[in-house]
């Protein structure tokens, strides 16, 4: 006799949430396989949890964003922002397809010197950039940002003992989003970046040849960077009038969304996220009407991070266990903790499975595996019935897991790239020797050893 | 273990399942129908544990677990006593 196919028995009680007037919660195909690849076997190769990056994703995701601005700015440059996601297979990949290194710390700009990347394709931002590090950047012609005076100062002093002029970016701020980024540069609206401007300029030693701006993070509003490009053409236009300014650049930051849902959002990223043409579509003919002819157009510089990164990563995790709690809802803990998954403050992350386990859902809390009560990966998600042992895809997580995840309790994930059906460890999976490795134990506090020993 | 519905239950044919006593609805997947039919019908847990090897596609080891979640489930839900 033919059996009957099987999926776990479940029974779930209808509640408000679960089905809505927006119809039912995301469909859970089951993802089996992961570019190209059995989930289950690579899970059995390298481990769980286990982040894999698609090569030909992330090489798309570029080349998408660099024609749409491109085409509609001639002579944009892609500045890849280090910071979303530095692991050095990842900056190769992007610098391979024309990328330049958009960094924010000395540690970020040797990273992207030890790729190759020549000063002159390097933009170094950031509110706290040691003088070693400017003089470094200066020395090879890095495009430097500046963010406040004390920066100002020290480098009109690196100018003296250089013995030259020396061109700089001003980093600015506007009113644009709320609660407003007003951390890093100069406020255009209270007048201090046209202060910062006039300063520089009057000092003679440093030129003021670029702007700066980064609107926000995951700005999934164009209008803001339409604001924000309104506000640059019409500080330019009044300080080229006034202090004499011709940029070479500007720079339009970062911030572009990906498909991944804000946990405060009541829509999925699928209906709110921009395309990048979208984006681009605001941005550049509002900077080509600036105050300049056909023969000084400042280059213009975006600087992606979650836009280039994010979808291209999916994660791995696996199910250790499921419990119900007091008021009745279920709770499935899976391997991998908010220390590999830090985006989980900010987004509703997707949670597939694996296997076909039918199509009742059940509202689930996830749970990190980290012992510690705050680790909740999602609050609520529509999951079929799941068993220990078996795994939970959640896509779109390259950007910021990586570079902002910390060790603890556990051994961190290993980070593999598939590439036309190749598949390449670009990280090995954390070992205690290698988290060990910084420290040491005088002698003085292992008596207790030799206590022991007696 | 015996199992015995402490209210009163419908369910329809494609599992949407209606609790006369509390106004409350559910919904059973295959497998899941397929043993609240047998705890209907008075079936003690061992015979419905049988039942699901011979019929479905699945390991006894497996089963078992599954069953036992399932009870929990239906418990918690206070759809049978113990
Ligand atoms: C100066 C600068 N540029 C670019 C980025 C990249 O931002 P995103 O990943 O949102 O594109 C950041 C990140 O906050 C940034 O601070």
């Amino acid at each position: 006799m033919e059996k009957k196919s099987y999926v776990k028995p479940t029974i779930v009680r209808h509640s408000i949430g679960v089905m809505n007037k927006y119809g039912r919660p995301p469909a859970t195909v089951p993802m089996s396989r992961l570019a190209g690849f059995d989930v289950k076997e690579l899970v059995a190769q390298y481990g769980s949890p286990l982040y894999v990056l698609s090569v030909n994703q992330l090489r798309q995701q570029y080349q998408n964003l660099f024609r749409a601005f491109s085409t509609r700015y001639p002579g944009t440059r892609v500045a890849y922002s280090y910071k979303t996601n530095y692991l050095k297979a990842i900056c190769s990949i992007l610098h391979s397809e024309g990328a330049w290194a958009e960094v924010v710390s000395g540690f970020e700009y040797d990273i992207a010197r030890d790729l190759d990347m020549p000063g002159d394709k390097i933009i170094f931002n950031g509110p706290y950039k040691t003088r070693e590090e400017l003089t470094r950047a200066f020395t090879e012609g890095a495009m430097v940002n500046l963010d406040n005076y004390d920066e100002i100062q020290v480098c009109e002093g690196l100018a003296d003992e250089m013995g030259k002029k020396l061109p700089v970016g001003v980093r600015v701020n506007m009113d644009l989003n709320n609660p407003p980024w007003h951390k890093f540069g100069f406020n255009i609206e209270a007048g201090h970046a046209y202060e910062a401007v006039k300063r520089i300029q009057t000092g003679g030693k440093l030129d003021v040849t670029g702007l700066h701006i980064h609107v926000g993070t995951y700005v999934d509003d164009v209008n803001i960077y339409a604001a924000a490009a309104r506000g640059l053409v019409s500080f330019y236009t009044y300080i080229k009038e006034q202090l004499g300014v011709r940029l070479k650049y500007w720079d339009m930051g970062g911030g572009y969304a990906s498909h991944n849902t804000l946990n405060w959002a009541w829509q999925s990223a699928e209906y709110t996220c921009p395309t990048v043409d979208q984006y681009a579509e605001v941005i550049c003919p509002i900077l080509l009407n600036g105050p300049f002819g056909s023969g000084d157009v400042p280059k213009l510089f975006i600087e992606p991070g979650r836009a280039l990164v994010d979808e291209p990563i999916s994660m791995i995790t696996t199910v250790v266990a499921q419990k119900r709690l007091p008021g009745g809802k279920r709770g499935v803990i899976v391997d991998a903790g908010m220390n590999v998954l830090s985006s989980v403050q900010w987004y509703n992350y997707n949670f597939q499975t694996v296997q076909d386990s039918g199509v009742t859902v059940e509202d689930t809390i996830l749970y990190g595996g980290l012992c510690m009560n705050i680790d909740v990966l999602r609050q609520s998600a529509a999951l079929p019935p799941v068993r220990r042992g078996e795994h939970l895809v959640i896509p779109h997580v390259g950007a910021y897991n990586i570079s902002q995840s910390w060790q603890f309790i556990y051994l961190r994930p290993a980070v593999i790239a598939v590439d036309d059906g190749k598949i390449h460890v670009i990280k090995s999976r954390e070992t205690r020797d290698y988290v060990q490795k910084m420290e040491q134990v005088p002698d003085e506090f292992q008596t207790y050893r030799t206590v022991n020993r007696k | 273990m015996s199992e015995i519905f402490s209210s009163e239950l419908t369910m329809s044919k494609n599992g949407f399942l209606f609790d006369h006593g509390s106004g409350l609805t559910y919904t059973l997947n295959a497998t899941g129908q397929f043993i609240f039919h047998l705890l209907e019908s008075g079936k003690k847990s061992t015979h419905i544990l049988e039942k699901l090897i011979t019929e479905f596609d699945v390991t006894e080891d497996t089963a078992r677990k599954d069953l036992d979640d399932f009870y929990r489930q239906l418990k918690e839900l206070g759809l049978i006593e113990q």
